[in-house]
């Protein structure tokens, strides 16, 4: 479970991101957050990940205040995130393959579990054969269905897309929107953040509207 | 512990590929920290083999009194005569002109020395050697008193110049220390800079990875691999340009040595010195990435 406590992100310069937020997330929901550019997605996502650390209240993961944790036991708790980001964040210097794998690597997964697992990953999202590609060739749909391979991988109990559908068509937004849908239907926590509400509507599930850094009705 | 080789295996597959991603540079980065590394090494084996030859040279002080080549052979007999009751000396000994030549004509080994000049040029010696613990300033003041002689020409205090060398020796220590202490400077900003051009070329799966939940140990640890691999290879090819140059300036030593009837040659490292070459250069760029990390990671989340 994820609990904001009347949480505020100020940043240097007096911006306020994030104002006195308040509210949970239970464990397998599916959630949506929507909200128009610079209200205040990306900052709350990253607070939830210990991305990003509050000004005031506390961010509670399974109980525990990721802003109150050290440098040294954070990285353990971001295991146990999902994280697929806005800008893909994947890196053209290595394979579609070595992409996905990552976080196995960083986790220490041996080498026949870490193929099983990135091969399951990418047949998941559909990009099974493309696992020796350079990520550079592939479409920005397909990109965004490597960067979700990655997050998955290692099995996270939560999952945190900020604008996953955000460049791409309907059709593959759609796609994308089911591939979450087939995670959080094995018990995955997601919490997606978009600006299309259209989208959302279509999963009837609960949405949380920021303007501003506030919730609106 | 098999998760902890497995990480450990992994960093050097990491390092190994970053290694071979750009040989060139990498090549390059090499050949400075060798070429750092071989000077004072390869000044080391100079001091060591000139200092060998240094331990084995008489120190004990002896001087040889040249006398006029006009004197009378009364006022030589008469100076031998009061320098033999000299409590300082453990031995007076005088050397005939003629012996001189004899000597002279052995060591060079050329039969015919005098060759166009009329008569042998030499002078009567006489040569005294004083006992070890003679104190020196007594011997100094009796070299003065007897350069002052009328019968005699000049005289030396044979010992000064193996003394000299063991001076030019220390200065020479001295110098290759100076020398360890900046190189091993130059070393340390050397691989912390490389280290630095590293961390900002792979910003990217830093960031990536520090986001998905990389430890600090993970991120540090193939920059301290890569810099061990650089420190290692470093230090082998120091001692492989030290090697070349011994090898290849060793003959034209030789034959100067030979030309003063000495026979010397520098000597190569041995595995001892070679092994401390390496573990030296390996630690300073291990150093250098410790800071270069400890200063350059900490802006990553």
């Amino acid at each position: 479970m994820i609990q904001f406590q009347q949480v505020t992100k100020r940043y240097a310069g007096g911006f306020e991101a994030v104002k006195n937020l308040s509210f949970e997330i239970q464990s397998g929901e599916l959630l949506f957050l929507a909200g128009h550019s610079g209200a205040g997605k990306s900052t709350l996502l990253k607070l939830i990940a210990g991305i990003e650390k509050p000004t005031a209240g506390a961010v509670l993961v399974n109980n525990q205040n990721v802003a109150r944790l050290s440098r040294a036991s954070l990285p353990y708790v971001r295991r146990h995130f999902g994280l697929i980001f806005q800008d893909h964040k994947i890196l053209f210097d290595r394979s579609v393959y070595e992409n996905v794998k990552l976080p196995l690597d960083i986790t220490g997964f041996n080498g026949m579990e870490a193929k099983r697992r990135v091969l399951a990953a990418l047949d998941k999202v559909g990009l099974s054969g493309k696992e020796k590609l350079n990520p550079i060739s592939l479409s920005g749909g397909e990109q965004q269905r490597l960067c979700i391979a990655r997050a998955v991988v290692h099995r996270p109990a939560i999952l945190l897309a900020d604008e996953p559908t955000a460049n791409l068509d309907r059709d593959n937004a759609h796609d994308i929107l089911e591939l979450f849908k087939s995670f959080h239907q094995v018990g995955v926590t997601l919490v997606i953040s978009a600006h299309d509400e259209t989208l959302m509507a279509d999963y009837g599930r609960r949405i949380l509207r920021l303007k501003n850094g506030q919730f609106t009705a | 512990m098999k998760h902890w080789f497995r990480l450990h295996g992994l960093a050097i597959a990491r390092t190994l590929k970053a290694l071979l991603r750009h040989p060139v540079s990498n090549g390059m980065n090499l050949l400075v920290i060798g070429i750092a590394a071989a000077f004072p090494l390869g000044l080391y084996m100079v001091i060591s083999s000139v200092g060998g030859i240094a331990q084995k040279l008489p120190v004990e002080p002896q001087i040889s009194v040249f006398l006029k080549t006009d004197a009378p052979a009364e006022a030589g007999q008469a100076l031998l005569k009061q320098l033999q009751g000299n409590p300082d000396l453990q031995e007076v000994r005088f050397v005939p002109r003629d012996q001189a030549l004899k000597d002279m004509q052995a060591a060079v080994g050329v039969e015919d020395l005098l060759g166009g000049l009329d008569s042998n040029p030499l002078p009567d010696a006489i040569v005294l050697k004083a006992r070890l613990d003679a104190p020196a300033l007594q011997l100094e003041a009796l070299q003065r008193q007897l350069a002052g002689n009328p019968a005699v020409d000049s005289a030396q205090l044979d010992s000064a110049w193996a003394q000299r060398l063991q001076h030019l020796l220390n200065l020479g220590r001295n110098v290759l220390q100076a020398t360890v202490v900046l190189l091993a400077a130059a070393l340390v900003l050397l691989t912390g800079n490389a280290i630095r051009m590293q961390i900002l070329t792979r910003h990217d799966e830093i960031e990536v990875a520090k986001l998905i939940g990389a430890t600090d140990s993970f991120i540090r640890r193939p920059f301290f691999y890569f810099a061990l691999s650089q420190g290692l290879l470093g230090g082998l090819i120091a001692c492989g340009i030290v090697v070349g140059g011994i090898v290849w300036l060793n003959p034209a030593v030789a034959d100067l040595a030979q030309a003063y009837g000495q026979q010397f040659s520098l000597r190569l490292p041995g595995p001892l010195e070679v092994g401390a070459v390496c573990a030296v250069t390996l630690l300073l760029c291990v150093l250098g990435a410790w800071l270069a990390v400890r200063k350059h990671l900490h802006k990553y989340h």
